[in-house]
């Protein structure tokens, strides 16, 4: 309390400093006259009487200092001088002001639009009340550690579980056939299943209507109800409060509206906000997974669990219980449980999770951008320390007269601040910049028919970290400048304008910065090298098929209410008759398109007669279910065995078609056609292996050769499939859209052709622009990196140049050849960029150990990166000395000796 | 560094004269307070009575004494501090802080090695 009323004192001192100053006089005046009245009293003459009172007064302005001190915001007052002091000498250099300011606002740009990115991805928080008291559950297994669970499973956790307020259920984003009336034809948007608890459990009321009741995924289809996105309301109602209670049809099924979630929530995930909610009860008219009953099959996971714990209640007491439970599960359910644990993790673990890849380009950023903004620092360092070198008189003067090496210090690191403050302003316009360039490329980022909006935008999060990175920077590249400036010698600083104090010290700083730039370029240019060579090289293999003249179209029978006999008609038909369209070299269904934009499913399988690991049920594997004419098509070749035949039916037995990768990790040494597996468990369907089709690409252009298994359409229906049709000749594919069109009009003239394009342009995007994009972040960085690096290379290392040049010219004057001198200057230069570029070169080797670790699956040293990148560097600094030594050269040695 | 801490130790020290200094008489100028630290403290103020300003502001700041203008002795205008009600307590407060410290301190000086057990 004390010193809160002082600070207002002196904060209305402040404003009164002028009243204050008269009173402070009066009252010295009025001390000394009744001193000095008092000393003529006892007997002194009127001089001396007024001396003695004056000398036991004692100093009067160290005094008046005091009282300033004591009375006013001495911190203020000297900060407004500060700055505008620091303000005016600014000014005098333009040039290098705005060079200085120009360089940190790169840096910090770069920086803060990196760490939007990252906000986004990693740290903002679920969009809810108290978003940190959620968790994640996931089931672990010996192959992955993050699986979801089933619904059984939920319902058994959800009855069992005292930890939590609360555990939420939902499946992953689907497309869904919407209309807004019936018979309208339907459109694909993002509906999310999720449990009735939801809404209330994350503590998200709808502002209109209502969210769901827990009753209302209890009883198996019975509750036809969805609540709106708000993103979805607005788009497609017009944010009409009269939705509540209309009727919209999904997948065909008739839905009644209750509510809209309200505008703070635009959903759980940070990329995908669906865009309606419908309960669990409802999976009949939504789920994707035709082989499995999602209400009963304990092993049908397909659902993400978060869960709200109890106030008090710690992730250790959770954890334990929740052990508890699987173990429970394993003992009562060994054959979809066998060795299966349970984890909780907190949203931040799940976002860092190894093998998110977000995560991963969070990380790579974030790195790479902190190397530009190092480089940007130590760039501006070096200007600054130059500068403070042009300013010892200066700076001896202020020593002399009195002035606080604290207090000089404090006014050159204004100094930086003000540049560091303009600097993080152009920077934060240039962050906002790249955020924008961003939202220009979220269409190729996320090209998808779902919802999807890129997360980043500059907010107040944004804008505190830049500015906390500005005030960094400010330090980072002031206060060595500022602490060796203010450490002179006066008596040399006061002779001449510039000295050189000798001192091992001194040069050791400047020195350090060239290293340190050196070393921190080489690193950026390494990290874009090889980034860069990395995709080229992996578009250069090549993906394994033809992906020319090709034209692709997707269908979902299940918008039009099929069931699985009529599915299964409905593709057979439609690829026999466009087997016979004239222009058709070819047709293929697949499930998944290679490397389209929807992951594969994966497969469990036990090959048979295998021993299997005591702890282990099964083996795992990624899968696509594709008809006959799909290895032909996409020119597959089948290595051994044959692809699948229209025998193949459902009658027929099971068969499956392996890639090489597969054949080779399971039957190293024989022959894997003839052999077979069993699907699940020991127990499970056989199938027959019979052939062996070449590994190509499935996922990511950069991935490894992945295991992978094939199962023919008419053994292993799925509902959703992609047609895939090659043009004969060099007819442009897209002339058989209306072949396409004809005979699904034929077949059902309301069933949604999805997704039309041709497969090259799905390539271009998902496998070329996408990470393109990736590819000109880190380059930009690379180059940016670079550029900066060669400009204060030159100026630091010319700068050191040049401040021998009175040395040089005595060395000349002493009769030293013009190539001693040179070789003499540009040695010490070389060494210094020697040193930077051996420890840049071993920072360039972390670096890319560390993103092979992380993105590629290549593990090679990049040999031509540093082929290119080491002598540029060498060349700059031979630049940067030769040219100011040449110059310290040719000057007349009377003229030298008296240049400062 | 060590002056600095002398200087510290004395300027507290001056505050809880002065405060006792106008509990004792009243209304007092800063001659007058002064004077009063001289009379009784002997040489603490002979050299630099005017460091005693800055702890008059020091006090006035914090609540504990206020001014007005007045007439001094010789009727011309001066400045008067008295002691406040929060002035007051702080003096009751800090008497007995000093008392206690000097009390402890007082044993601590004569305790000898045979009276510890």
């Amino acid at each position: 309390m004390k010193s809160l009323r002082r600070f207002f004192a002196r904060l209305a001192n402040f404003a009164t400093r002028r009243r204050d100053e008269q009173r402070l006089r009066e009252e010295i005046e009025e001390h000394i006259a009744l001193q000095t009245a008092e000393n003529i009293r006892v007997g002194l003459s009127p001089v001396e009487a007024q001396r003695q009172a004056r000398l036991k007064f004692g100093a009067v302005e160290a005094m008046k200092e005091d009282y300033r001190a004591a009375r006013g915001l001495q911190f203020v007052e000297h900060l407004v001088q500060d700055l505008r002091f620091a303000i005016r000498s600014l000014q005098r250099t333009p040039g290098l002001t705005l060079f200085v300011v120009m360089t940190l606002a790169l840096g910090i740009g770069m920086t803060s639009a990196t760490f939007s990115m990252v906000d986004a991805l990693i740290f903002r928080p679920y969009p809810v009340p108290h978003p940190s008291g959620l968790v994640t559950l996931v089931t672990t297994t010996h192959d992955t550690s993050f699986e979801d669970f089933s619904y059984r499973e939920y319902l058994d956790i959800r009855g069992q579980a005292k930890s939590y307020d609360g555990v939420i259920a939902n499946a992953d984003m689907e497309p869904v056939g919407f209309s807004a009336e019936a018979g309208a034809t339907p459109r694909v948007r993002g509906g999310m299943m999720v449990s009735g608890n939801y809404f209330h459990a994350l503590g998200v009321e709808p502002p209109l209507g209502r969210g769901f009741r827990e009753d209302e995924d209890q009883v198996p289809g019975r509750d036809a109800v969805v609540v709106l996105g708000p993103e979805f309301w607005r788009r497609e109602f017009a944010s009409d409060r009269a939705v509540v209670g209309r009727i919209v049809r999904l997948n065909g099924t008739d839905f009644t509206v209750i509510g809209v979630a309200p505008e703070t929530f635009p959903g759980m995930d940070i990329v995908g906000h669906p865009d309606f909610y419908v309960p669990l009860a409802m999976a009949r008219v939504f789920s994707t997974n035709m082989q499995k009953n999602f209400f009963e099959d304990r092993d049908d996971r397909e659902l993400n669990l978060t869960a709200r714990l109890k106030p008090g209640t710690t992730i250790e007491q959770a954890q334990n219980e929740l052990t508890v439970l699987a173990k429970n599960f394993e003992r009562d359910y060994p054959k979809q449980n066998r060795s299966r644990g349970a984890a909780i993790h907190t949203q931040f673990e799940m976002r860092t999770r190894a093998d998110d890849v977000n995560w991963k380009f969070s990380v790579i950023f974030m790195v790479l951008s902190l190397a530009v903004l190092l480089v940007a620092c130590t760039n501006v360092a070096g200007l600054l320390l130059t500068r403070a070198r042009t300013r010892t008189h200066e700076i001896a003067v202020r020593l002399a007269l009195g002035a606080g090496r604290f207090r000089l210090i404090r006014l050159l690191l204004t100094e930086s601040l003000i540049l560091a403050a303009l600097g993080g302003l152009a920077g934060i316009a240039i962050g906002n910049g790249v955020i924008q360039w961003f939202h220009t490329k979220e269409s190729i980022i996320f090209m998808t028919e779902l919802p999807a909006a890129v997360p980043f935008q500059m907010d107040k999060r944004v804008l505190l970290a830049s500015l906390a990175l500005s005030v960094l920077s400010a330090l980072l590249c002031g206060l060595a400048p500022a602490l060796q400036s203010t450490r002179v010698d006066l008596l040399s600083g006061l002779k001449s304008a510039d000295v050189d104090v000798p001192g091992r010290k001194r040069l050791w700083g400047r020195n350090l910065l060239v290293v340190a730039q050196v070393s921190t370029s080489l690193m950026l240019l390494t990290a874009a090298f090889l980034m860069a060579r990395n995709f080229e090289q992996s578009f250069l293999e090549g993906t394994g098929f033809a992906k020319d003249h090709l034209l692709m179209v997707k269908f979902d029978p299940r918008l039009e209410q099929y069931n699985a006999a009529q599915t299964q008609q409905f593709y057979k038909l439609l690829a026999e008759r466009l087997r016979e369209a004239p222009g058709v070299a070819g047709d293929a269904l697949t499930e998944n398109v290679p490397l389209g934009q929807d992951g594969f499913e994966g497969v469990a399988f036990v090959p048979d007669g295998f021993q299997m690991p005591p702890d282990r049920e099964n083996f795992s594997a990624t899968m696509d279910t594709v008809d006959e004419g799909f290895f032909a098509t996409m020119g597959i070749p089948i290595l051994r065995g044959r692809g699948f035949l229209a025998s193949d039916t459902v009658e027929a037995p099971r068969v499956a078609v392996v890639n090489e990768q597969f054949a080779k990790h399971y039957w190293p040494g024989g022959d894997a056609v003839g052999k077979r597996i069993r699907l699940d468990s020991r127990a499970g369907v056989l199938v027959e292996i019979v052939g062996v089709a070449q590994t190509i690409k499935y996922q990511s252009t950069t991935e490894g050769p992945m295991e992978f298994v094939y199962m023919p359409l008419a053994q292993h229906p799925i509902a959703q499939m992609t047609l895939l049709l090659r043009s004969s000749g060099d007819r442009d594919p897209l002339q058989l859209v209306q072949p396409v069109k004809d005979v699904v009009r034929t077949l059902d003239p309301n069933l949604p052709m999805l997704q039309t394009r041709t497969y090259e342009d799905l390539y271009l995007n998902q496998v070329v622009n996408g990470p393109r994009i990736a590819i000109q972040m880190v380059g930009s960085m690379g180059v940016v990196g670079l550029l900066l690096a060669i400009a204060g290379l030159y100026g630091v290392v010319a700068y050191n140049v040049s401040r021998r040049t009175r040395e040089i010219a005595i060395r000349m004057a002493l009769g030293a050849a013009k190539s001693d001198v040179l070789r003499l200057v540009m040695g010490k230069g070389l060494v210094l960029v020697g040193i930077g570029t051996a420890i840049g070169l071993a920072m360039g080797f972390a670096v890319e150990q560390f993103m092979n670790s992380m993105l590629f699956n290549a593990g090679e040293v990049d040999i031509v990166a540093y082929l290119i990148v080491v002598p540029s560097l060498f060349l700059v600094t031979m630049l940067a000395t030769y040219v100011p030594a040449r110059r310290a050269c040719k000057i007349a040695p009377t003229q030298a000796l008296r240049y400062e | 560094m060590g002056m600095k801490q002398k200087t510290d130790v004395r300027q507290g020290t001056l505050a809880l004269m002065v405060l006792k200094t106008l509990d004792v008489l009243g209304p007092l100028h800063g001659y007058g307070i002064a004077r009063r630290i001289e009379q009784i403290s002997g040489d603490l103020l002979a050299v630099n009575q005017g460091t005693l300003y800055p702890v008059l502001l020091k006090l006035e700041q914090e609540g504990a004494i206020a001014s007005e203008w007045g007439a001094s002795e010789n009727n011309r205008r001066a400045r008067f501090y008295r002691l406040t009600r929060e002035g007051r307590r702080q003096l009751q407060v800090e008497t007995q802080d000093w008392e206690q410290t000097a009390a402890i301190i007082g044993r601590f000086f004569e305790a000898k090695a045979e009276d510890l057990p």
